[in-house]
């Protein structure tokens, strides 16, 4: 037994989709950035500390011992060097071999040893003066008599210069990721829309589908959808194969029935009327209406379930509608029709050809003609077939009362009608409709006006000329 | 001129009793309800500040200014203690030596500053934001018309080295320069030439020695004893001091060396920490500003970056256009300057050739 149950809305795949994608495209940029600032810094550093090491050889070099003491002409171009970096402050020391500040900042310190083993091309973080900055040392190793040892020359810059250019390298690798992001993103939906839209064409084809059509779904929908697809036909086959069931057992049972119904009709035209009183006599008459009516009925629905029938199994083939309907005409109207009604047949010269099963055709006209006779023709029923550019009309039209608007739409449908008291089937319309719908046209009604009401099977021109 | 100056006499007279308990300070009362006292450090003689310093109380007369005179050797050994000890001096120091203020900023003792104004000093005035160059002075030669006579009048740096070669007699001890022992100035302005060229300055040098120069700590003197005739020729004057001179006495003359010339930018710092600090940036503001410049150019310092040399100056049309000006760059170089070691063997190299040869009896103090 299903229920309706309050169903929680899912995000939409799209939605879901999106939100994972920027989830990474985030990670990934904040992460990119991350290794652009470090490969900035390192470059910057790379960069200054050149310039760093230059200067603190330069000065290494400037050292010499001249009457016997070491002495420094620290070079201005050294200084000049490391201006490079304009904003940047200076700190520099220079050590003799006794570890005596020669000159400089006395309280500058190397962060390693003072040793000579030291690659002089390391520099090293450090703080001075309460800034931080980098430290590069040269060694100059002395071999004068007087003066032997090692030397050094320390030197120390802020960190401005990298700074900005860390900085500036940093913002333009930024701008790129979120630039690369950006597109990726809008991408990434681009591809997402256009991946979904199979879903979106699958999800149309079923909703526009005919409810009797219970066909393989045959989309073109790429691989991954093909268990779904699958699913929706295998479902359906089993929905078709239960209708078939169905509609087989309904034939079955009408077509079981039909014969002991003609033996009672029988037995009941034996019996015979003349025997009977009044009482007797109405009663009798009433059995036989019923009985009429049962045998009616029978045959409508046998002629339901063979019309459902041949609309699937039957090749469609050029008929001529204006032979069809005569010939429904023929088997409509009965021998014992109320000489009273005037019942005519028109049909143009250029008899209209349609795509058709002649068989199922014949079955919907017959009903509609014989639906008017039975309910609507009061003193005159007419037939008439004709044709426009594309589409073909059989009107039945008669002097009856005819059907308010409003009951249109419920004539159509199985046993509903009004009229059930005067022993309608209300199968008529229905299987007129049946038909039409399967030649690809419709049953349609037209509101009475002062000649009547008209029943219109409307059914598309064949194009071209018939074989 | 001697009106100006004697009014600076009066204005010293009248303030000093009220103000000063150093007699190197000038006070400049607001002239109108004073919201705020500046106190300026400086190596600028008075004179030559005073015209700014008026001028900036007309835009700002709310502010008092105390004015305060130091040798730069002295102002830096002040200013550089204050700054170990954490107690900024003053709020605004200005000093023709540019190579201590670089020291100083250097070693973290000053303020950054920017504002449209300093954007317009020349990238060569400005280090950090916190040094900047808001003078344009070259160095110069200053001879005594009646004692030098006009074939004799040095042009270039060889020429002076080359006249006291051949004329050695009549210019012993006629020579004045720049003790670099004691004044900054000086052995900045030294330095520089030692660098400029140093064939050039070792002949130049060695002439003087043999002439027996006279090494005075301050440009002042020295124009003084040209002016009264002991001394006949001044080497490496800043001619902004050598310009006000020559007004002053007629028979002074300027010569801009056609050589190369030595240009120096004197240089303001706002401390670190100052307490008016912001008097400080204003009145920087308004010696970088159009105004401040043209009262300097008219008032104070006659040479300008870019205008043409002032009137009676003995020297190339255009200072700028003739390629020969050597700006003293505001930069890490003068680090290089600043060094002790190098400072020590500079000037005992400089002391060795100059005054420890015989110089005239007159000279020695």
């Amino acid at each position: 037994m299903m229920r309706p149950e309050i169903i929680k809305h899912e995000p939409s795949l799209f939605a879901r989709l999106a939100r994972r994608i920027s989830v990474v495209l985030g990670i990934g940029a904040a992460l990119l950035v991350t290794a652009a600032w470090y490969y900035a810094e390192t470059a910057a550093n790379k960069a200054y500390d050149r310039l760093l090491v230059g200067a603190a050889l330069q000065m290494a070099e400037s050292l010499s011992v001249e009457d016997g003491t070491l002495t420094v002409r620290l070079p201005t171009s050294a200084f000049e060097l490391l201006g490079l970096a304009d904003r940047d402050r200076i700190f520099y020391r220079v050590i003799d071999t006794h570890g005596q500040t020669l000159t400089g900042y006395d309280d500058l310190q190397s962060p390693a040893p003072l040793d000579g083993t030291r690659d002089v091309s390391s520099v090293e973080e450090g703080v001075y003066k309460g800034e931080p900055v980098r430290i590069a040392r040269a060694t100059r190793v002395l071999a004068d008599p007087a003066v032997s040892g090692e030397a050094y020359v320390i030197v120390a810059q802020t960190n401005e210069a990298r700074s900005a250019l860390t900085r500036e390298l940093t913002l333009r690798a930024t701008i790129l990721v979120l630039v690369m992001s950006l597109l990726a993103f809008v991408g990434a939906m681009l591809a997402i829309r256009y991946a979904l839209q199979p879903v979106e064409r699958l999800g149309t084809a079923v909703r526009r589908r005919d409810p009797h059509d219970l066909t393989p779904v045959s989309v073109d929908v790429p691989r991954e959808l093909d268990p779904f697809v699958g699913s929706i036909n295998h479902f359906m086959g089993r929905l078709n194969e239960r209708v078939d069931l169905l509609q087989r057992f309904i034939a079955d049972a009408a077509h079981q029935i039909r014969t002991p119904l003609t033996a009672l009709s029988a037995q009941i035209d034996l019996l015979g009327a003349d025997k009977l009183d009044k009482a007797g006599r109405q009663h009798y008459e009433r059995v036989r209406e019923r009985t009429g009516e049962l045998a009616r009925l029978t045959n409508q629905l046998l002629s339901h379930a063979m019309v459902i029938h041949r609309a699937d199994s039957v090749q469609l083939e050029p008929i001529s509608l204006v032979d069809v309907a005569r010939r429904a005409y023929r088997a409509a109207i009965p021998v014992t029709v109320d000489p009273d009604i005037v019942i005519s047949f028109e049909a143009p010269d250029d008899r209209p050809f349609v795509l058709g099963d002649a068989v199922s055709l014949r079955e919907a006209i017959v009903n509609v003609i014989d639906n008017a006779l039975r309910h609507g023709a009061d003193q005159r029923l007419e037939v008439r077939v004709r044709a426009t550019e594309a589409e073909a009309f059989v009107e039945v039209e008669d002097d009856g009362p005819g059907i308010p608007p409003e009951g249109w739409e419920k004539a159509t449908q199985r046993f509903a009608t009004s009229k059930s008291h005067e022993g309608s089937s209300g199968l008529g319309f229905a299987i007129a409709q049946e038909v039409a719908n399967a030649h690809g046209g419709t049953l349609s009604f037209r509101a009475r006006d002062e000649r009547g009401f008209t029943v219109v099977l409307t059914l598309p021109l064949l194009k071209g000329e018939p074989k | 001129m001697i009106r100006s100056m004697l009014a600076v006499m009066i204005a010293l007279l009248i303030s000093s009793p009220a103000a000063a308990a150093e007699d190197n300070t000038t006070q400049f009362p607001a002239p109108q309800t004073e919201s705020g006292r500046l106190t300026i450090y400086s190596t600028t003689d008075l004179a030559a500040m005073k015209p700014l310093i008026e001028d900036f109380q007309k835009s700002s007369p709310d502010v008092a200014i105390d004015y305060i005179e130091y040798l730069t050797n002295e102002l830096n050994a002040l200013a550089a203690e204050a700054c170990r000890k954490e107690e900024p001096l003053g709020d605004l120091l200005l000093s023709s030596s540019v190579d201590q203020l670089l020291k100083l900023a250097n070693d973290g003792c000053a303020e950054a500053h920017t504002s449209p104004e300093t954007a317009r000093v020349a990238e060569w005035a400005n280090w950090r934001d916190e040094v900047f160059g808001f003078t344009y002075e070259p160095a110069v030669f200053v001879y005594n018309t009646r004692l030098v006579p006009p074939a004799e009048v040095p042009r270039t740096h060889v020429e002076l080295a080359d006249l006291l070669r051949e004329r050695l007699d009549y210019y012993r001890g006629r020579v004045g320069t720049y003790d670099i022992r004691l004044s900054g100035i000086g052995y900045l302005l030294a330095f520089n030439d030692a660098r400029q060229t140093t064939t050039v300055f070792g002949r130049l040098l060695e002439s003087m020695a043999r002439a027996s120069a006279v090494a005075r700590c301050c440009t002042g003197e020295i124009l003084e004893e040209v002016a009264k005739g002991n001394l006949y020729i001044g080497y490496n004057m800043l001619g902004s001091y050598a310009y006000q001179a020559a007004l002053r006495h007629p028979e002074l003359r300027v010569v801009v060396p056609r050589d190369y010339t030595l240009v120096l930018s004197r240089g303001a710092l706002i401390p670190k920490g100052a307490a008016r600090a912001d008097l400080g940036a204003r009145f920087l503001d308004y010696l970088l500003s159009e105004r401040g410049q043209s009262i300097a150019r008219t008032n104070a310092f006659y040479f300008s970056e870019t205008g043409s040399l002032p009137p009676d100056v003995d020297g190339p049309q255009n200072l700028k256009e003739s390629g020969i000006a050597q700006p003293i760059r505001i930069g890490p170089a003068l680090l290089a300057v600043q060094d002790r070691a190098q400072r020590q063997r500079f000037i005992e190299d400089w002391a060795q050739s100059l005054i420890e040869l015989n110089s005239p009896a007159w000279t020695r103090e």
